[in-house]
């Protein structure tokens, strides 16, 4: 080896530092980042079959507002949220099931009947009563849930 | 590339001159007990980490603070290992800080001109300790009520102004919503500043007088 490329006692120390250093800075850098978004790549947890009442409250033909209580765990808070679910059938056995929830960024929408169209007020967004966009932002149509009936009564699939 | 953008950096802020001084400075022959304040001062970064990530979490009051602490050991990933951090650290912390004071009680390292050094030292223990009280509280679970419920009975039992600093420390009487929450404040405020602010002046007056040599013999 030559002169000039020999490991100094004062580079092999300051080498040795730093790389102790990276270590430690890894040992709280990478839990910290595991910490910090585990809520956030957290699953969220399925609902489950969630029961809206009676099929015979469906008006036919138009979309009829469900609203029921379902329990949601946010962090160490168990909290009660309503859920809306606009229900619509044409003949009183098939049942299409769609979320109030504005597909553009979030608000609530209502049914006007006089108008046979969903509004949205937070920036006059209108959907046909299938949910599909008719004027507006938004990019898609409402969103829709799977839905059943059993004995009389409409559940959808929340998740 | 890299030397280029030090040196870049360097012609407009001159940090290579600060980095040689706080870093590359002489000191005198000395051995590992030295080394005590240096152990200090990591783990009080390693508490500032820390605590500053269980902030992210922790509620500070009555109906949320003991379910957020368990929020964070049972759910949150490496939350137990963030805690634990702080909570083992925090013992260290004071253990460390009375060995180094030790060293240098033993070692006469307070004598001119370190005397102001020793002074700012003297705040410096009693944060670490006020770091250790309040933080005692916030878990809210049993052994945090009763332990600050003693020690602010402790210090209520001081002659004549004892009721009265008894009622400041708890925000009235008794131990309640307000004691958790200025318990709170102070630890993540009051104290963390005041440790900044001392801390700075220690670091100057250590690395501007120079850390004092081990004693010798007169004759050597
Ligand atoms: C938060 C707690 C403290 C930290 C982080 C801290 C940090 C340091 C550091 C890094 C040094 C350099 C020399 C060495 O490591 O021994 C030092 C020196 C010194 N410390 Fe502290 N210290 C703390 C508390 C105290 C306390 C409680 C006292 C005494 C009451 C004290 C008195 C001194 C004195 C007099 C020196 C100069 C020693 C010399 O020049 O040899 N420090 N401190
Ligand atoms: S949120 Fe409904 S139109 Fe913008």
């Amino acid at each position: 080896m030559s002169e000039k490329e020999r490991l100094t006692r004062r580079d092999f120390m300051s080498i040795a530092m730093w790389a102790i250093g990276g270590v430690i800075g890894a040992a709280f850098g990478i839990p910290a980042v595991a910490y910090i978004i585990g809520p956030a790549a957290r699953k969220q947890e399925d609902q489950g079959w969630i029961r809206l009442g009676a099929a015979s409250k469906v008006e036919l033909g138009s979309p009829t507002l469900f609203k029921s209580k379902i329990e949601k765990q946010t962090g160490w808070i168990t909290n009660e949220e309503e859920l809306s679910v606009y229900v619509l059938t044409e003949n009183g056995r098939n049942f299409t099931a769609m979320s109030n929830i504005c597909t553009h960024l979030g608000c609530r929408v209502r049914w006007i009947a006089d108008q046979e169209q969903f509004f949205c007020p937070c920036h006059n967004a209108a959907f046909a009563k299938n949910g599909d966009v008719v004027s507006g932002p938004p990019p898609r149509p409402l969103d829709q849930y799977q839905v059943k009936e059993e004995d009389g009564q409409l559940f959808v699939l929340g998740g | 590339m890299i030397t280029k953008i030090a040196n870049w950096f360097d012609e407009r802020v001159g940090w290579k001159a600060v980095w040689e001084t706080i870093f590359l400075r002489k000191i005198p022959k000395v051995n590992w007990l030295y080394t005590l304040g240096s152990a200090t001062l990591f783990t009080a970064v390693n508490q500032a980490v820390t605590g500053i990530l269980l902030t992210i979490y922790y509620v500070p009051t009555p109906d949320h603070a003991y379910d957020s602490v368990q929020y964070i050991t049972t759910q949150i990933p490496m939350g137990w290992l963030i805690r634990g951090l702080h909570h083992w650290g925090a013992s260290a912390m004071v253990i460390l800080t009375v060995l180094h004071m030790l060293r240098v009680i033993l070692l006469g390292a307070y004598k001119y001109p370190r005397e102001v050094t020793w002074f700012t030292g003297v705040f410096l223990l009693l944060v670490v300790v006020g770091f250790g009280f309040t933080g005692y509280l916030l878990p809210w679970d049993q052994k945090a009520y009763w332990g600050s419920s003693v020690g602010t009975r402790i210090a209520g039992s001081t002659p004549v102004v004892g009721d009265w600093i008894l009622r400041v420390m708890r925000g009235g009487p008794d131990l309640s919503a307000i004691t958790l929450v200025r318990f709170f404040g102070v630890h993540v405020w009051v104290l963390p500043a005041s440790l900044i602010l001392l801390l700075g002046i220690h670091m100057y007056l250590v690395i501007k007088i120079g850390i004092s040599a081990v004693p010798k013999r007169e004759e050597e």
